[in-house]
């Protein structure tokens, strides 16, 4: 353990110039190109906090417990300022490399019995930048699927889903129920009452559409529904004007309600791809 | 480099015995809930292939070069079966630990000069993992990225 105290009060003697290092290094590493217009200024008290926490890490009866916290809330930082996860690490990587570059510089190392303390003392650095590397990974990560979250949170609001994954299929079907009977309603109004088909059939992609991001495949039942419906009611009762524009809307509700499903599809998908890979 | 070529030998000659071991470890780590499920045998095979690649990443003059194609395959690998990017670094810190519980096992670092010789070989292969880290996270953000067109920081 003396090996450790050794590097313990090094760093702590030296918490300044190895941070200056650092920062220079940090600034001009072709891996860590987020440092690049950082001020020095700014990176500097970063790596001192580092160090003035190293003998609390360094000497925890439970390291990882110590580090959890302290790595989670460094990654935080560094999310906040846009550092991709990969430079962050590279960056707490070369904070380590600059305490050895330091300790070499001073030579504390150099007997054979000094030797062997600082096999201790690589062997317990490592073991506290493990835990560093693995808690910074996982709250980068808890991080993004929270962000992904909040810009999914319309997309969700739309798509009736609770944030939670609970799906809220009893309003959708109520509404969807709602906006049929308005379809039909409309449709027999126009035809029926009025002999005209000008076109009201606009609103009918309001369930069109929902109905492709709530039911995906399924609800493009809905709209060829709703396309023979407006057929048969043009059959019914207006004998008399052609065919040919309700048809082709009929056709139109088909195709978009296609369309909508499998772009539905496609974002689910990814979506749960995403919460896998982000768990 | 001669203790270098000393822990190189011992990976490459126990490869089975120690994949065995990170196996069992990584199974039950709690860091590592993802394996916890992964039959063993599923599991021996790509700590072998690690350990057997040990010598060629561990002697490679250039280190960066080596690392990065080896460790960005293993990223793709990960990536694809669903491993989470921290549990997927763990895994390999596991393996890395691995070698060093069983060198420690097998009395490799015994004497003074041996002690000595031992801090090149723990640096060079923290250097070895160092690159391998990054080049991991780099690889899996670049594979969100195109699954999601433009995650948020990752």
């Amino acid at each position: 353990m003396s090996g450790s105290l050794k590097l313990i009060a090094l760093i702590e003697k030296h918490a300044d110039p190895i941070a200056h290092a650092w920062a220079k290094d940090v600034r001009r590493n072709s891996r860590t190109a987020s440092y690049h217009d950082m001020p020095e200024g700014k990176l500097v008290p970063l790596a001192i906090r580092f160090y003035d926490n190293f003998r609390k890490m360094f000497y925890a009866e439970k390291p990882a417990e110590v580090s959890r916290e302290f790595f989670a809330r460094y990654a935080e930082e560094q999310y906040e300022a846009n550092v991709p996860l990969h430079e962050a690490i590279y960056a707490l990587i070369l904070m380590r490399r600059h305490i050895w570059l330091y300790a070499e510089f001073q030579v504390i190392f150099i007997t054979a019995v000094e030797q062997k303390q600082a096999v201790d003392s690589l062997v317990r650095t490592i073991l506290m930048f493990d835990y560093a590397i693995t808690f910074m990974s996982r709250r980068y990560q808890e991080l993004i699927r929270g962000e992904l979250n909040d810009r999914l949170a319309v997309l969700n609001m739309i798509r009736l889903e609770s944030p939670l994954g609970t799906r809220l299929s009893p309003y959708r079907t109520a509404i969807m129920s709602v906006l049929l009977i308005g379809s039909f309603l409309l449709t027999y109004y126009y035809h029926a009452v009025m002999g005209s088909n000008v076109i009201f059939t606009h609103l009918f992609y309001i369930p069109v559409v929902l109905a492709g991001i709530w039911w995906k495949r399924k609800g493009i039942l809905l709209a060829v529904v709703l396309g023979v419906f407006l057929i048969l009611s043009h059959s019914v009762f207006l004998r008399g004007i052609p065919l040919t524009d309700d048809f082709v809307r009929a056709v139109m509700f088909i195709v978009i309600g296609a369309v909508v499903a499998f772009l539905s599809e496609g974002i689910t998908m990814a979506e749960e791809i995403y919460r896998l890979k982000a768990m | 480099m001669y203790m270098g070529m000393k822990l190189i030998d011992l990976v490459e000659t126990h490869a089975e015995p120690i994949a065995r071991q990170w196996a069992r470890n990584v199974r039950k780590n709690p860091f590592t809930p993802y394996y916890h499920s992964m039959p063993e045998k599923d599991l021996v095979p790509q700590a072998v292939v690690f350990y057997e690649n040990f010598r060629r990443l561990f002697m490679e003059p250039k280190p960066v070069e080596a690392s990065q194609g080896y460790f960005t395959r293993y990223a793709e690998e990960s990536y694809r079966k669903g491993v989470p990017l921290h549990e997927a670094l763990y895994a390999l810190i596991l393996m890395r630990r691995q070698i060093w519980l069983y060198a420690e096992f097998q009395v490799l670092f015994l004497t003074a000069v041996e002690q000595n010789l031992a801090v090149e070989s723990i640096t060079r292969t923290i250097l070895m993992f160092d690159y391998a880290v990054y080049f991991i996270s780099k690889r899996y953000r670049e594979l969100m990225k195109l699954e999601w067109f433009e995650a948020p920081n990752t």
